[in-house]
């Protein structure tokens, strides 16, 4: 069933921004894994609504779209903001965010 | 129908097991001839001018770019409307309407803050 | 296509609050600019109203997305009241520290209008739209200091963590629509119920559904974030996480566990038992050696989600199951009830004591009995109740999940309620360090009285009187959250 590659690429790409997020420090490129893995999102949901032919899935991508758009600008004034304050823009993760 | 997804779940660590495994392989086996031509920024093959890393940029320019993200963005939800705005009739037409009322609520709002004034 | 307007008239009426809240900030200037506080309380006192009304009714809009029921009813009811509370102590707090008035109402009515919507989603697409609806603005109200290091580092720690446990409560639902063909919860609770629950790729699914929720009540593992934000956040904006935005995951968590994952409640109910147990372990003997006090309200605040844990980790799945999760949700909805009360009055006594002093650290708290006797009892009433202690609403709120415990033994939640007991004990270490701190400990030469002013004094005072009432007659509340169950039945 040739849907079932379209949840292979998705799971590739989520693992790759998970990945991405777990061994990178730079807070730019951990947004953009992030970004990377909610994609991987809707490239599941189009394949799963195209799986079972119902308006959900198309639906919930819209909305996925939405919210990360809205995430990214939050997230990227977030990230402006402090380099501003750092006097730098070299986008290195700061001390705190050690986790 | 759900033993169809078990392969998914090889592959999700398949997947994991590759970008772990491609990390690793070239980073132990990757040649590293750093000169300072291939260290350099990219810049269309121009010799770049300046170190980009401590270049400032205005920060207008992030302003128009994130405002015109989140505007831009919301088309999303017109779009479907519009491909079912026959059946929808009037109802989905106040609807909208309210939609686009709170958006140009922010709009406005966005305007009186000066968030678009580019000096 | 009907939309029912009524069952969304609270969530109407905050919206419309918050954009003349945005309008009026466009129109006021200077000093003028903190009236907005007050338009913002009307609101509030209105989408109060309109909630009480829907009180004993049953509403369904939206398709079958969106359901009013008293369990809703109970919930919004919460997260208003705690809005109202957190703009009375938020009033001379933001004026003085001369944020942007305006942008701050505006995030904060937006983050309760998610709230508000969480427990009546039955879909999700709509839990996960309330759940950004709660998650975004907050990220921005972090950092609100935007010219503090230290607070915009923290607002986006809190993002960025935020962010990727959404991506990964995504991934799960995603994972959830592939296997059921729907996303309404009903509907995907009768999809995995008919397969064999032992498939590891669905429950690998539930669990990251679960994760995103773990996240929102800062339980063990997803709980990083928790102690940084908090001080790094405004004063009011970390009350409001701690409490609000906390009860939110909870009754997120509720629906989407007890109604869409009932079927697979065998596993999923250990697993939040464990994380029970971690989450109050970690919280304690972390918070036993904070030295600053929102640190220590972080952890207390962490091990506080432990115990509101345990009753998830009772809930399992077959016949009889249906009296033991009704037991469990009853015991989550007391208990968030009584911390919601006790915990907002400690935020709100350290707000009063940072306002005038800008002082944190629980060494500042020295003496605080001979300079305000009312913020002094105040912390007292409020810690010893997060404790549990006897004539507080604290202890009745620990009794409740030993109640759900109790309605069919096991040998895990006799483990469970062992943990209870052991942390609720360690919890008092810490707790009764600061009681003893404020009224034993002389207060330092030079520090001036404390005069709170009408607004916080008020708040302190009806969330004290509030915690020795419902600690005498629990069945106060009791008596509204036991008839709430039918949410179980689905």
């Amino acid at each position: 069933m040739a849907i079932g590659y379209y949840f292979i690429v998705s799971a590739l790409l989520f693992s790759i921004g998970l990945i991405g997020v777990l061994l990178r420090r730079n807070a730019i490129v951990l947004f953009m894994c992030i970004e990377l893995m909610l994609n991987s999102v809707n490239l599941t949901l189009a394949a799963a609504a195209r799986m079972w032919g119902g308006p959900d899935g198309q639906v919930f991508v819209f909305f996925v779209i939405v919210v990360a758009a809205a995430e990214a600008v939050v997230g990227l004034a977030l990230i402006v903001n402090l380099y501003f304050r750092r006097g730098t823009l070299d986008v290195d993760v700061p001390q705190l965010l050690r986790w | 129908m759900l033993s169809e997804y078990l392969p998914v779940l090889l592959l999700f660590g398949l997947a994991v097991a590759f970008a772990v495994g491609s990390l690793v392989v070239s980073s132990l086996v990757g040649p590293r001839v750093p000169n300072p031509t291939k260290l350099a920024a990219y810049e269309s093959g121009n010799i770049p001018l300046a170190d980009v890393r401590n270049t400032r940029f205005s920060v207008k320019f992030y302003m128009v770019a994130m405002l015109f993200l989140i505007f831009d963005i919301e088309v999303v939800f017109i779009y479907p409307w519009a491909v079912v705005f026959r059946e929808l009739g009037w109802f989905g037409l106040g609807q909208m309407a309210l939609f686009i009322g709170i958006l140009g609520v922010a709009f406005v709002y966005e305007i009186g803050r000066g968030g678009l004034e580019w000096d | 296509m009907q939309i029912d307007f009524i069952a969304i008239l609270p969530e109407i009426i905050l919206t419309v609050t918050a954009l003349l809240v945005l309008a009026a900030d466009l129109a006021l200037r200077g000093d003028a600019k903190q009236f907005v506080n007050p338009l913002a309380g009307l609101g509030t006192v209105a989408a109060i109203i309109a909630t009480v009304a829907l009180w004993g009714s049953e509403r369904v809009t939206f398709g079958t997305m969106y359901v009013v029921d008293d369990f809703a009813v109970l919930f919004k009811l919460l997260f208003l009241g705690t809005l109202l509370a957190i703009l009375a102590i938020s009033w001379r707090y933001i004026a003085e520290h001369r944020f942007f008035q305006g942008e701050y109402y505006f995030l904060l009515l937006t983050s309760f209008i998610g709230m508000l919507l969480m427990p009546s989603s039955r879909d999700l697409i709509m839990l996960f739209i309330a759940l950004e609806t709660v998650s975004v603005p907050a990220f921005v109200m972090v950092g609100m200091r935007k010219r503090d290091l230290y607070s915009s580092e923290s607002a986006l720690k809190f993002f960025l963590l935020g962010v990727l446990a959404a991506a990964l409560m995504l991934f799960g639902m995603s994972m959830v629509y592939g296997f059921a063909g729907t996303t309404d919860l009903v509907g995907i609770a009768a999809a995995i119920s008919g397969e064999t629950a032992s498939v590891p790729l669905l429950l690998g699914s539930v669990m990251l559904v679960l994760v995103g929720f773990g996240f929102k009540i800062s339980a063990v593992p997803f709980h990083f974030w928790a102690p940084d934000t908090y001080s790094g956040a405004p004063m009011p904006v970390a009350a409001m996480l701690a409490v609000a935005s906390k009860a939110a995951g909870f009754a997120g968590l509720v629906v989407v566990a007890f109604i869409a994952f009932e079927p697979v409640a065998d596993v999923w109910g250990p697993m939040l038992g464990v994380l029970a147990v971690l989450t109050m372990t970690v919280g304690n003997l972390i918070a036993l050696q904070q030295r600053d006090l929102i640190r220590l309200l972080a952890y207390s605040s962490v091990a506080q989600a432990g115990y509101i844990l345990i009753p998830f980790g009772l809930a399992r799945t077959g016949p009889g199951a249906a009296v033991v999760n009704a037991a469990a949700i009853e015991a989550v909805v007391f208990y968030l009830i009584a911390y919601a009360v006790m915990n907002v009055g400690a935020f709100a006594v350290a707000i009063a004591v940072e306002r005038r002093t800008g002082l944190r650290s629980i060494a500042d708290y020295a003496g605080l009995s001979g300079r305000s006797p009312l913020l002094a009892m105040g912390m007292t009433v409020f810690l010893l109740s997060l404790g549990g202690a006897p004539l507080t609403v604290g202890l009745w709120a620990k009794f409740a999940i030993l109640e759900a415990i109790a309605v069919d033994i096991t040998l895990f939640g006799i483990v469970l309620a062992g943990f209870l007991v052991v942390n609720s004990v360690i919890a008092f270490f810490y707790y009764l360090k600061v009681v003893r701190t404020v009224w034993m400990d002389e207060a330092p030469a030079g520090l001036p009285q404390l005069q709170p002013g009408f607004n916080l004094s008020a708040v302190v005072v009806v969330l004290m009187v509030g915690t020795l009432v419902l600690g005498v007659l629990p069945g106060l509340v009791t008596d509204f959250s036991s008839v709430i169950s039918i949410v179980a039945a689905g």
